[in-house]
């Protein structure tokens, strides 16, 4: 579903990502772990757009994106939660998810209804001025505001940061429950041990360069990611 | 004329100059929300509109009712094409060349109005005609109640637009994060356009009421009258659309209990003092509000 190839991405003279490829295949969990500042958002800016790759290609759905506008990528179908949520926080929580459909011709009623099954929080608290929710309120309406766009492949970016663990434990579930409902993911985390438990695949980023790949399981035995990103 | 009667006319005329200076204002403020530049050309944009009046009435003698709406579409084009040539380009430049362009812009506008119309004031015809009111012994103009009412219909339609449109909520939602808005597919530039659009067509609202108060067009007219609106847009809390109204009417009417007063000649005085103080003591305006980021 999502193919990138030797992707080169700078802020001014700094090399953030250092020539690499990788992909995910439609189904597919696919995680990217590393410590922080390895590039992992820079990667997914990149995905969606906010940033450009200097080489390479990057091919979403049998087309090459690497060179379109943010916003005609979202209505191709690759959705992104930003980190640190993003949320328009002097919107109201319904606002914010008519937002999230904004590249559908009208709101649906239907995907509106599955968000709020899926995250009864936020239908409680629609009319509420996003700016009051909870961190994981937060999360959730992030997430449920990217889901708006029926997307094909959801974009991650530390959906786990600064939250409660049980809010946690809550937000991977539902990553997985999507999953199996048909949407494909793309998660980046810092919460390595995590991330690997749900993930079909993933890969490990540092200072810009893939250096390890694998499944979930074989990675999350792998010596060199427990010392550096399990504990041990 | 007792102080009953001096009171009730001097609101009026508070509240006339007061929602020509909320409609510029909005403007001010509207564009200043959404990509952070104080637009100095703004006002310069009210002069344009008041010389489209002039042209098509006096000139060519056409009804006040084309004059008006040319003056509307005009500056509408004229908001968007400036954005495009000359703001559009700087998308990813420091704040600072934004501003500077705008103040570009601002001297280009009158000095091509000064080259094309001359520098001299034209007198403008009476587009507005009616009979004035009496409350007791105070008269109230005609033109006075049909800007007070043209004013508010204006910012109740730009209310609901902002409020309960997609257009309206993409704008909010580029001004509130830009990169955010992207990842919605908003198109920025089409809801930036947009934004100068409806700035610049309030602000050809304002100047077929201007040129009605004050029926004389010169090409430096728009820029008194803009910075008014811009010390008017900071009072209220620079970014906020109610803040643009409440902060038009408040200086209208201070404006106008200074001259009731006695003390015209220091009106634009106590006006800029007011900047200065709301910069010292509160700079975020009446309406505004310093949102903290929740973790």
């Amino acid at each position: 579903m999502l193919e990138v190839n030797n992707i080169n991405v700078y802020y001014g003279p700094i090399h953030a990502i250092k020539d690499i490829s990788f992909e995910v295949k439609t189904g597919e969990t696919v995680a990217l772990i590393g410590a922080n500042g390895a590039g992992k958002s820079t990667v997914l800016k990149t995905m969606s757009g906010l940033l450009r790759s200097k080489t390479g290609s990057i091919v979403f759905d049998g087309k090459d994106i690497k060179k379109a506008e943010a916003h005609k990528i979202v209505r191709s179908g690759l959705a992104q939660v930003p980190e640190g949520r993003r949320i328009f926080l002097q919107m109201t929580v319904l606002e914010n998810l008519e937002m999230g459909a904004y590249t559908q011709k009208a709101v649906s009623a239907e995907e509106l209804e599955n968000i709020f099954t899926l995250f009864p929080r936020l239908k409680e608290r629609r009319k509420q001025i996003a700016g009051t929710l909870s961190g994981g309120e937060q999360q959730m309406l992030a997430m449920g505001r990217a889901l708006m766009s029926k997307p094909k492949l959801l974009m991650l970016d530390e959906p786990s940061m600064g939250l409660a663990p049980l809010f946690v434990e809550q937000i991977f579930e539902i990553i997985k429950s999507l999953n199996r409902a048909g949407t494909t993911i793309l998660l980046v985390e810092q919460n390595a041990g995590k991330a690997l438990e749900i993930a079909d695949r993933a890969y490990v980023l540092e200072t810009g360069e893939i250096t390890l790949s694998g499944t979930g399981k074989e990675l999350s035995q792998s010596d060199e990611v427990r010392k550096a990103y399990l504990g041990g | 004329m007792s102080v009953f009667s001096t009171i009730v006319s001097q609101i009026f005329n508070g509240l006339q100059s007061g929602s020509v200076y909320a409609l510029v204002a909005l403007g001010y403020s509207m564009v200043y929300g959404i990509i952070m530049l104080l637009n100095f050309a703004h006002g310069d944009i009210i002069m344009v509109g008041a010389y489209i009046v002039w042209v098509l009435m006096s000139l060519l003698t056409l009804p006040p009712v084309i004059g008006t709406v040319a003056a509307v579409v005009g500056c509408t084009l004229l908001g968007i094409i400036i954005e495009k040539v000359a703001y559009a380009p700087l998308r990813k430049s420091p704040r600072l060349s934004l501003l500077i362009t705008a103040i570009g812009v601002s001297f280009f506008l009158e000095n091509i109005a000064q080259l094309v119309m001359g520098a001299g004031s034209k007198p403008m015809p009476t587009i507005i005609k009616g009979t004035n009111i009496e409350i007791g012994d105070a008269h109230i103009s005609f033109v006075a109640i049909v800007t007070i009412i043209v004013s508010v219909i204006t910012m109740l339609l730009l209310t609901l637009l902002v409020q309960k449109t997609k257009m309206g909520k993409a704008m909010r939602a580029v001004s509130e994060d830009m990169d955010s808005a992207k990842l919605m597919g908003i198109n920025i530039n089409r809801t930036i356009s947009f934004t100068f659009a409806v700035g610049s067509a309030l602000a050809g609202i304002a100047a077929v009421l201007y040129s009605c108060a004050y029926p004389q067009a010169s090409p430096t007219m728009g820029s008194m009258l803009g910075l008014k609106a811009f010390v008017a847009a900071v009072l209220g809390g620079i970014g906020s659309i109610p803040g643009a109204m409440i902060g038009g009417f408040a200086i209208g009417l201070l404006e106008a209990f200074v001259s009731a007063a006695g003390l015209s000649v220091w009106k634009d005085g106590v006006v800029f003092t007011i900047l200065i103080i709301v910069l010292i003591v509160k700079p975020t305006g009446i309406m505004g509000r310093t949102m903290s980021e929740k973790v």
